[in-house]
């Protein structure tokens, strides 16, 4: 049987639990599912909907809210109790932070950031990236270990869903409220910034070959017509023509959209590096000679006051 | 001189040097009690006596840069040094020691200081009108009470001896000479604690600089070493610089931070590790003596080192705050994505193998044989990336094969870790210098040439702490040499802008102007150039950091060389021409920057053209 160890916040679930019991369904054999914290029978109802064979509901009340002593204590009394094969985590901040003292205390080997697994004669093989993701080294712990899954490796949509939701179970843990030593504030949140470009699917990016802050309003047309974020380089922010959060590069925002149109960007090494990650890079810049074209998928050398009010004229029409 | 008289005098003496011995004392712990790092290698002795008489005896720094002020302390300096007898002839006989004031050596000897006295007192009075009337910013918002009295106390000094001539020795005599005692006295018991206890520490530290600028020693692993973080840490050179600073502000005039209205000032750094240094809490982090994030503002162009005149030096405690920071994981935003791009992929701007390899092959240029090429080109992260660098890349490479040189390049090259070492990231400056010389020596490459000065300096002078020996050139110097009889007519006006670590780093400033001038080029020099030029801001690692706090660096740098006139600037280093571009397209101004290689390539091409017979 594998123990899936699914992460929820007040009463909210970490999608990256989907994804390791999918994982650990495709693994084989029997599944359940551990869900701790306030808040957690919402997260266990949901959970139950999987094809798996029992979601436990772990409660104590000096793990209400997450710390490393209070997770490992309770966690340590459910492998115990339940004693599964292999125990599935994913490769979350929390997890990172306790899974190491766990599998100290249960004396399992830690399998971290695992990217799938393999069934072979011999048993189970973890799959995880090495030497910074060139090569991909097949893991087989001796006796049943800890893994934690990467983020994103398995996708979440292709978890088994049952036929009947599996039965709820609530365990009591007994953990020491004394013993824990963490002392845990509330959570910091970072300020967001008002224009997330990075999360962008399409962006049309403005160079010094607009010339005049007037023009902006021709730029964030083809935006509006193509379903795209409007961001800049670093002289338009500059000048104040677009403010500096949409400003892509070094020291602006790093974007990695599907596609990325550079109107009148001439490509400074400052700003390639912000925007080199884009699938597909189209370029209009009068100058041939213009660096973007070194990166560009597709390069147009022209007039973009001709070509953009052509383009836009061609997607409304 | 009457008994009672002496027995005053020498219980005064004692009093007052032991008011200066205790200062010095808290101060001469403070100095022993820090790590030994001033290392003297067998052949700079005779380097450093050089500096020592230049330097000292003849005040070069100190009248380089300020020539009327510096020959106002030359005068006050030698006469000091020349009344140096006279006192102690006067306190042997007044504590009834020895008394050789009668003597026929010792009246010619003080006629002679007649001429010294009065050098001392036009001196002295320029420097204090200098002070109180014109008082310029580099000497701090408010006059230093301190420094007036001081110089009233010189005044004082030259006034009575030249009275001593006039009076006889009775009453009048003898209060002349108690009231040149105690000035003498009281002058003492206020070095220590002011800056003018650079009149004893400064030929010392000037004479234990290290020989060259921004010379920053590799950390020893082996030894846990990771920085500086407190007062604790901090080396005994920088401890005998804290209380050498003579705030003349030399540095501060010409720091580039503090010209664009940063918080950073080089003078108030030293200053404020003086204080803290006598605050006595050895415990405090660097980075909380200091006004904050200023550690982070210095481009590290070496301005206020190689300026200042008591051998004061700021980079290896600036440079040495960064690294404690840095192994805190305490470095800025835009530096932790350097540090990652050169982790992953052995560039500082993170771009793919694949760009340099494309670069290479459409140049045509070989894979280096140490068989076959006499000289290794270093393309550095410049040269793998960015457009305009490769474009002069070319120019060079095509210079080279007119002239015969052969070359090749490596299949692949990591940064030399010149970021990772300026900024701190000393470990990782390491590895990258450890992995590039092994790459070196297993291509047997024994003479590089790089266009980028940054690399130039690492590879020529960094890697030498591991053993590195081989010849690191310049294009400039090595294109100059071999083009030397080409020419090409014409007088464009042109400004140079000489790159911080080619000119003031490199010292190399003829070879250059030799090029532009022989390749048709009217050289108009900007305010701040040749071995003192200004920042273009991209050094330091803050090449990534385009949002500076006050006026861009690159902006001011801009507005200096346009002031020149002239259309077109040339650069001879990729991140001055990335910084003064970026610059540029943000100002919307039209002047033409042009690298050195492709300007004295362009040229060599057209001249070869108008030589050569028609169609």
């Amino acid at each position: 049987m594998m123990l899936v160890i699914a992460e929820q916040q007040g009463g909210t679930l970490n999608r990256a639990s989907w994804e390791t019991v999918a994982a650990a369904q495709q693994a084989g054999g029997p599944v359940k599912v551990a869900v701790l914290g306030a808040g957690a029978d919402l997260p266990a109802a949901e959970l139950a909907g999987a094809d798996v064979a029992e979601v436990l509901l772990v409660q104590a009340p000096p793990i209400e809210s997450y710390t490393l002593d209070g997770y490992v204590a309770a966690l340590v009394q459910l492998v115990a109790a339940e004693h599964p094969d292999d125990v599935f985590l994913p490769h979350t901040y929390q997890t990172r932070d306790f899974a190491p003292a766990l599998a100290v205390r249960l004396g399992r080997a830690l399998v971290t950031d695992c990217v799938g697994t393999k069934r072979t004669d011999t048993g189970l093989l973890f799959v995880r990236p090495v030497f910074q993701g060139r090569l991909l080294a097949d893991v087989a712990p001796a006796g049943p270990a800890l893994v934690t899954f990467q983020i994103g490796a398995v996708r979440a949509d292709s978890v088994t869903r049952g036929t009947a939701p599996a039965a709820i179970r609530t365990v009591a843990a007994t953990v020491d409220a004394a013993a824990i030593r963490q002392k845990p504030e509330a959570p910091f949140r970072e300020a967001k910034q008002a224009v997330d470009l990075a999360q962008a699917e399409r962006i049309v990016a403005v160079g010094r070959g607009i010339k005049e802050q007037q023009k902006i309003a021709l730029v964030q047309q083809l935006a509006a017509a193509i379903g795209a974020e409007v961001g800049a380089s670093r002289p338009i922010c500059d000048a104040g023509w677009l403010p500096m959060d949409r400003q892509i590069g070094s020291s602006g925002q790093t974007v990695a959209p599907k596609l990325y149109l550079a109107l009148g960007v001439s490509g400074a090494i400052q700003h390639l590096v912000g925007m080199k990650g884009s699938r597909t890079i189209v370029a209009i810049n009068k100058d041939p000679e213009a660096p973007i074209f070194e990166i560009a998928d597709y390069g147009i050398v022209g007039d973009l006051f001709e070509i953009v009010p052509a383009l836009i004229k061609e997607l409304q029409g | 001189m009457h008994t009672t008289e002496t027995w005053i005098f020498r219980i005064l003496v004692l009093g007052f040097v032991a008011a200066f011995a205790a200062q010095v004392w808290t101060r001469a712990q403070l100095v022993l009690r820090a790590r030994n790092n001033i290392r003297i290698g067998d052949d700079e002795t005779g380097r450093r006596l050089l500096r020592f008489v230049t330097e000292v005896i003849f005040q070069s720094r100190t009248i380089g840069e300020r020539p009327l002020v510096g020959l106002a302390h030359l005068g006050v300096y030698w006469g000091f040094v020349a009344f140096g007898v006279y006192t102690a002839v006067e306190f042997l006989a007044g504590l009834g020691i020895a008394d050789f004031t009668g003597s026929r050596w010792f009246e010619v000897y003080a006629i002679l200081l007649v001429p010294c006295s009065i050098a001392v007192m036009v001196g002295i009075l320029g420097l204090i009108v200098r002070r109180v009337l014109v008082r310029p910013p580099a000497l701090g918002e408010s006059v230093s009470a301190e420094s007036v009295l001081i110089g009233f106390f010189i005044l004082t000094l030259m006034v009575t001896f030249l009275l001593d001539f006039r009076l006889a020795d009775g009453v009048a005599g003898r209060v002349n000479w108690w009231v040149h005692a105690l000035v003498i006295l009281s002058f003492m018991v206020l070095i220590p604690g002011s800056k003018h206890f650079h009149l004893v520490l400064s030929p010392l530290t000037v004479y234990l600089r290290s020989p060259g600028l921004g010379r920053v020693p590799n950390l020893d692993f082996d030894k846990e070493e990771v920085g500086l973080e407190t007062l604790k840490d901090v080396e005994r050179k920088q401890v005998l610089d804290a209380f050498t600073c003579v705030e003349c502000g030399r540095c501060q005039v010409n720091c580039p931070a503090h010209a664009t209205g940063k918080a950073l000032n080089p003078k108030a750094l030293i200053l404020q590790h003086e204080d803290a240094l006598l605050a006595g809490n050895l415990d405090t982090t660097l980075a909380d003596i200091f006004d904050p994030g200023v550690l982070w503002q210095c481009t590290t162009c070496g301005a206020c080192e190689a300026q200042c005149p008591v051998g004061v030096e700021h980079l290896p405690l600036i440079v040495g705050a960064r690294r404690g920071l840095v192994s805190n994981g305490d470095a800025p935003d835009s530096l932790a994505a350097v540090y990652n791009h050169l982790e992953r992929r052995g560039n500082i701007w993170g771009l793919g193998a694949d760009l340099r390899q494309k670069f290479v092959q459409a140049a045509g240029v070989e894979l280096f044989d140490a068989g076959r090429h006499k000289y290794l080109v270093w393309l550095g992260c410049a040269g793998a990336f960015e457009a305009d660098f490769q474009k002069s890349l070319r120019s060079l490479f095509d210079i080279l094969r007119a002239c015969g040189v052969t070359f090749g390049v490596l299949p692949k090259e990591r940064c030399t870790g010149d970021v990772a070492k300026r900024s701190g990231n000393e470990y990782q400056f390491q590895e990258l210098a450890r992995a590039n010389i092994a790459d070196f020596t297993a291509a047997g490459v024994t003479r590089i040439l790089t266009s980028c000065p940054h690399c130039l300096r690492t590879l020529g002078v960094d890697y030498r702490d591991f053993g590195f020996e081989a010849e690191v050139v310049h294009s400039s110097v090595l294109v100059a040499a071999i083009t030397r009889n080409v020419t090409a007519p014409g007088a464009e006006p042109v400004t140079l802008h000489d790159p911080c670590y080619l000119g003031r780093y490199a010292a190399v400033t003829d070879e250059p102007r030799e090029l532009l001038a022989r390749f048709g080029a009217a050289v108009r020099e900007p305010e701040r150039h040749g071995t003192n030029p200004f920042c273009c801001g991209a050094g330091g690692g803050l090449l990534f950091e385009e949002r500076e706090s006050g006026k861009r660096i690159s902006q001011e740098r801009l507005e200096q060389l346009q002031r020149t006139g002239a259309g077109t600037v040339v650069t001879a280093c990729p991140f001055c021409s990335i910084m003064l571009k970026g610059a540029q397209a943000s100002a919307n101004t039209q002047v033409q920057f042009v690298d050195l290689m492709s300007y004295v390539d362009g040229r060599m091409k057209s001249a070869a053209r108008a030589a050569a017979p028609g169609p």
